[in-house]
């Protein structure tokens, strides 16, 4: 109680001074509130003045002779007539089918009137330099020259248009003329076709309507969709860094960290108040942020700004369609089901008129899904600071850090077509960025969220360790005394019996992601099993065992301890024979029952197809060489071996044995394989950290990866496991006397294990280095 | 004779250079200290005594050797140890955003103070150290001579039998300078275990009952002022020192002596 009492004095002490500096309130409060409304009512206004100015200005085109002159204004002319009678027939329908005639008109706006255009003569040899100069917007050629005379004579002709890319009016001129002059051709080839045929319905063998099944509000959320989940990112590092630098370097700088310091409170619960300081601020800025950006999109009509590109377009469609579909129903009464469909389409958009607005709707979702994100940069941001002596160092940190979110978010936001899957579970920072969309856009995916928030909340937790373990640290306390360096340099490092728990769960936090790369490479049906068993075996050793080995030679630490390369007693052999003989039925027989309750996904089944396709025609040693004794010996090393020497002198027992197993279960990212692996982890756990042996822990390890390898190929070990012949389907749950019998044994096995505290007497059980 | 309340042996402490060595900062320091007693800890820069006094208030871990804290040993049983403890130096900071009150309240409370001891305390530290116009004032505001009093308020607010200084004066003007040794003395005098250290000797000398002379992180004296006037044969503190640090033939070498009359 005391321990929580303390964390909370912390943590409500921080949280009143961090509220009471005017630089937090500016970054926090002043910014969302104030300069949102404003930037996005600029902006807005700058939109909508520039969309006004193109319509207010004069355009000048230059062309080589009279006719040209006459012939292009006629044709400009001719547009406007079309249009105004475009506009009508929209408005009409418009209204036909409940919509203002302003709505349906308004998209027929952005085209320039003829009485904004002015045409001028230009000698020919001049034209390139009056565009290029700017003093035309535009030129135009026309090859043979069009006749005053005889304006349809039938030839055809070919149209030169200058323009200056790099005058914004000259852009404007040169894609209305490019659209103009493509309607006219359009009239000069019904004109044609009317005349030999006598109708333009040879020009219409097919009307193609377009209708979104997405409501508009969709279709907002997905432009959103890009953009919010960047900007929050962005918003949660930069909240909770000024915090982050105060409380920690801050702190130091002003002295204030000693007196801290010598006050009776472990530096675990003054790091954990920081701590929840620091994501305190980076969830109240981005709640505020989220709110300020939700309510200016709503009440700046930016929403409609938006819809301007999105959602009118549709009404207008609606308007034409709406005629068409009528013509098409009255001539051949064919359209029942299309006009459903338009029935389906206007009730759409009635419904999302009416709702809230979804950016409103999806809000609090969002933030939900920001927590684990923002404890994972709060985290890593105390830890980066923890480092600093004063605030100037520690913004010198921050910058790589907020990198390291703002980048992996920003190249996310680019690629809409990333989806939650395989490894972009767990690459931190993505794989928010991801979820956040995905939660945007409406898809609920419960096994990848959990995966991701859970694996997110992981590397938080390894960034609280270290934070805790940098924070106490005194070469890190006191600038006099010694350098950071002293943490870094080997030979700086004092020999030490077995590594932190701090050092161990980092490791294990850095291999995590890097692991999952590396199996994401791995899967290549098309190879050969040869080289998948390679690079199987290759993964193993270079991300679970080489790491360790390296880090413990390279901190000095005590191998022995370390990896726990002890003799193992005699009663502890004969239990690990009985897992032996067990382990591998009754993990077998759990696996029914897990799938008896939740049947595995069509994900879980084309994984172990692929798994089979992946090794096929591999020689049976190999197999077991690259899937069983390689993973028994790199794996115990990584989980029971470097991350178990680390927990164990930190957390009880039950809880190391827990802990272990849990970060076991995690790298096996399948969720439905998390559990059955969990399990597989604490007992391995139990056995190595009850008998001090960690080649224990190897035997039954490779003992229940073995049987199953060995079962695709050898009839012995297929009526040990009992497997059904055919080698795809999963067995069935059957609780009969035979898993009465494995069970048995493995619990007496484990008993072996439980049953006596280890004597950790040199003389039965030496260490071996 | 009553027990020590301090009790240090062989205290060392090895930090490794950025040379790849090792320095010993602190090397086999072993002292005393009772009840009621103000004990120097003196010497120049760098000699040692903010590596001992760190060691004894729990911020630095020591290489070897024991320190004990009203009997609790400051390696194994940390958090009781720094529970006997109040700790001040000149550099000490204070959140510049809290008011006194709220500081002491604050500090009260990480060493689980009950919230009505904690208002007494207060009130009570507050009328003895004449806090009264200043309390509810932000700290960030308030002058070096306010703030050193806040701070001392904060090193007793748990009312701890020892108090360690580590030069609690240094670069502290006259006025200042008083309220602290005036504190120093009176807690003293009310029977608790101070440890003080500082280079200025005349201050030492017209505060501390007994001295540990530390130079090159090894205790060179030991004693009250008599045991080492006798030990070195000189009078006045800076001479003693001068010369159990056996500085005190070369200090002046290279410099030209003046005529006797010329000094007078």
């Amino acid at each position: 109680m005391k321990r929580y009492r303390r964390v909370w004095t912390v943590y409500r002490k921080e949280l009143i001074e961090t509220l009471r500096d005017r630089r937090t309130l500016m970054a926090m409060v002043l910014v969302p509130i104030i300069l949102y409304p404003v930037l996005m009512v600029v902006l807005v206004e700058a939109l909508k003045s520039e969309a006004g100015r193109q319509e207010k200005e004069q355009y000048f085109v230059a062309v080589p002779d009279e006719a040209h002159k006459a012939w292009l204004e006629k044709v400009f002319l001719r547009e406007e007539a079309a249009r105004e009678a475009e506009e009508t027939a929209a408005s009409i329908a418009a209204e036909k089918v409940g919509r203002s005639a302003e709505d349906a008109t308004s998209a027929f706006r952005t085209q320039l009137r003829a009485e904004q255009i002015t045409i001028n003569v230009v000698p020919e040899d001049q034209l390139w330099d009056q565009v290029s100069t700017s003093r035309y917007h535009a030129a135009v050629i026309i090859e043979p020259p069009p006749d005053p005379k005889r304006p349809s004579d039938g030839r055809n002709r070919v149209v030169q248009i200058l323009y200056n890319d790099t005058s914004p009016l000259s852009e404007v001129m040169h894609r209305q003329l490019a659209y103009v002059l493509s309607n006219e051709m359009d009239r000069i080839v019904r004109a044609r076709v009317r005349d030999i045929s006598g109708s333009e319905d040879l020009l219409s063998p097919m009307i193609a309507n377009t209708i979104s099944t997405t409501s508009p509000d969709r279709q907002f959320a997905k432009a959103l969709a890009m953009i919010v989940p960047f900007l929050l990112v962005t918003m949660t590092v930069t909240g909770a860094m000024y915090p982050a630098i105060d409380l920690t370097a801050g702190e130091r700088e002003r002295g204030t960290l000693e007196t801290l310091a010598v006050s009776p409170v472990p530096v675990g619960q003054i790091v954990a108040g920081k701590f929840g300081v620091i994501m305190t601020i980076a969830m109240v800025t981005t709640t505020l942020n989220l709110a300020s950006m939700t309510a200016v999109i709503h009440f700046s009509g930016l929403d409609k700004l938006f819809s301007g590109n999105r959602m009118e377009p549709a009404s207008v469609e609606l308007g034409v369609e709406a005629e068409i579909f009528s013509r098409a129903a009255d001539e051949s009464g064919m359209a029942a089901a299309q006009r459903d469909n338009l029935q389906r389409r206007r009730e759409i958009e009635r419904e999302s008129e009416k709702s809230v607005g979804f950016i409103a709707s999806a809000a609090p979702i969002v933030l939900v899904s920001m927590i684990p994100f923002a404890v994972l940069f709060s985290a890593v941001m105390l830890a980066a600071c923890s480092f600093a002596r004063t605030f100037k160092e520690a913004q010198n940190y921050m910058m790589p850090v907020m990198m390291s979110a703002i980048v992996p978010a920003m190249i996310v936001s680019y690629m809409p077509t990333v989806k939650l899957e395989g490894p972009m579970l767990v690459i931190p920072v993505a794989n928010i960025v991801v979820l956040m969309r995905e939660l945007f856009l409406g898809n609920y995916d419960l096994s990848a969220i959990s995966l991701c928030l859970g694996s997110t909340c992981f590397y938080a937790a390894a960034a609280v360790v270290v934070a805790n373990r940098i924070y106490g640290n005194e070469s890190v306390l006191f600038s006099d005394v010694g350098s950071y360096k002293t943490l870094i340099l080997r030979r700086f490092m004092r020999p030490q019996q077995r590594p932190s728990a701090a050092f161990s769960l980092l490791t294990v936090a850095t291999l995590f992601p890097l692991y999952f790369y590396a199996q994401s490479g791995l899967v290549d049906l098309s190879a050969g099993s040869t080289r998948n068993l390679s690079m199987i075996v290759a993964s193993q050793v270079l991300f679970f065992a080489a790491p360790v080995l390296f880090l413990t030679w390279y901190t000095k630490t005590d191998f022995a301890e370390t990896f726990s390369l002890r003799v193992p007693r005699p009663a502890h052999l004969l239990g690990t024979m009985l897992l032996v003989a067990s382990i591998a039925p009754v993990t077998l027989f759990l696996q029914s029952v897990q799938f008896y309750f939740f049947p595995a996904s069509d994900a879980l089944r084309t994984m172990q197809n692929q798994m089979g396709q992946l090794v096929e025609g591999a020689p049976w040693y190999v197999m077991i060489v690259a899937l069983a004794l390689t993973p028994a010996i790199c794996e115990e090393l990584l989980f029971r071996g470097f991350l178990m020497a680390g927990l164990k002198d930190r957390i009880s027992q039950f809880k190391t044995i827990l802990v272990v197993g849990v970060i076991f279960g995690l790298f096996h990212y399948q969720l439905e394989k998390i559990p059955i692996v969990t399990l597989m982890g604490i007992v391995l756990a139990i056995v190595c950290l009850r008998s001090g042996s960690i080649f224990l822990a190897m035997i039954v390890h490779l003992a229940n990866n073995g049987v199953g390898v060995a079962a695709e190929r050898f009839e012995f070990f297929r009526l040990w496991l009992d497997l059904p012949e055919d080698a795809t389907a999963l067995p069935p749950m059957e609780f009969n006397i035979r898993i009465a019998f494995f069970l048995a044994i493995l619990i007496f096995g484990l008993m072996l294990f439980a049953a006596k505290p280890t004597r950790r007497s040199d003389a039965t059980s030496p260490a071996l280095a | 004779m009553t027990e020590p309340i301090v009790d240090v042996r062989e205290l060392t402490k090895i930090f490794p250079t950025t040379e790849g060595g090792d320095k010993r900062a602190v090397d086999g320091v072993t002292f005393s200290v009772e009840a009621g007693k103000i004990y120097g800890l003196l010497g120049p820069n760098g000699a040692g005594k903010t590596t001992t006094l760190r060691m004894l208030s729990g911020l630095l871990t020591p290489t070897s050797g024991v320190a004990r804290l009203n009997g609790f040993d400051v390696r194994e049983q940390r958090e009781e140890a720094k529970r006997c403890l109040g700790y001040l130096t000149a550099s000490t900071g204070l959140y510049q955003r809290l008011t006194p009150r709220e500081l002491l309240r604050y500090f009260g409370e990480l060493i689980d103070m009950e919230a009505g001891a904690i208002t007494r305390r207060i009130d009570e530290l507050i009328h003895w150290l004449d806090m009264k116009e200043f309390a509810d004032l932000r700290c960030g505001g308030l002058s070096t001579g306010q703030k050193q009093r806040t701070n001392i308020a904060r090193a007793l607010m748990g009312d701890p039998p020892i108090l360690v200084m580590d030069e609690p004066t240094l670069g502290l003007d006259v006025l200042t300078n008083r309220v602290v040794l005036d504190f120093i003395r009176a807690e003293g005098a009310r029977g608790k275990a101070v440890i003080l250290s500082t280079h200025y000797l005349d201050e030492a000398e017209s505060l501390c009952d007994q001295y540990g002379l530390i130079h090159d992180g090894k205790l060179v004296g030991i004693g009250d002022l008599a045991t080492l006037q006798a030990q070195a044969g000189k009078r006045r503190l800076s001479e003693i020192f001068l010369k159990l640090c056996g500085q005190d033939e070369h200090v002046l070498t290279g410099v030209p002596e003046r005529s006797a009359g010329g000094a007078a």
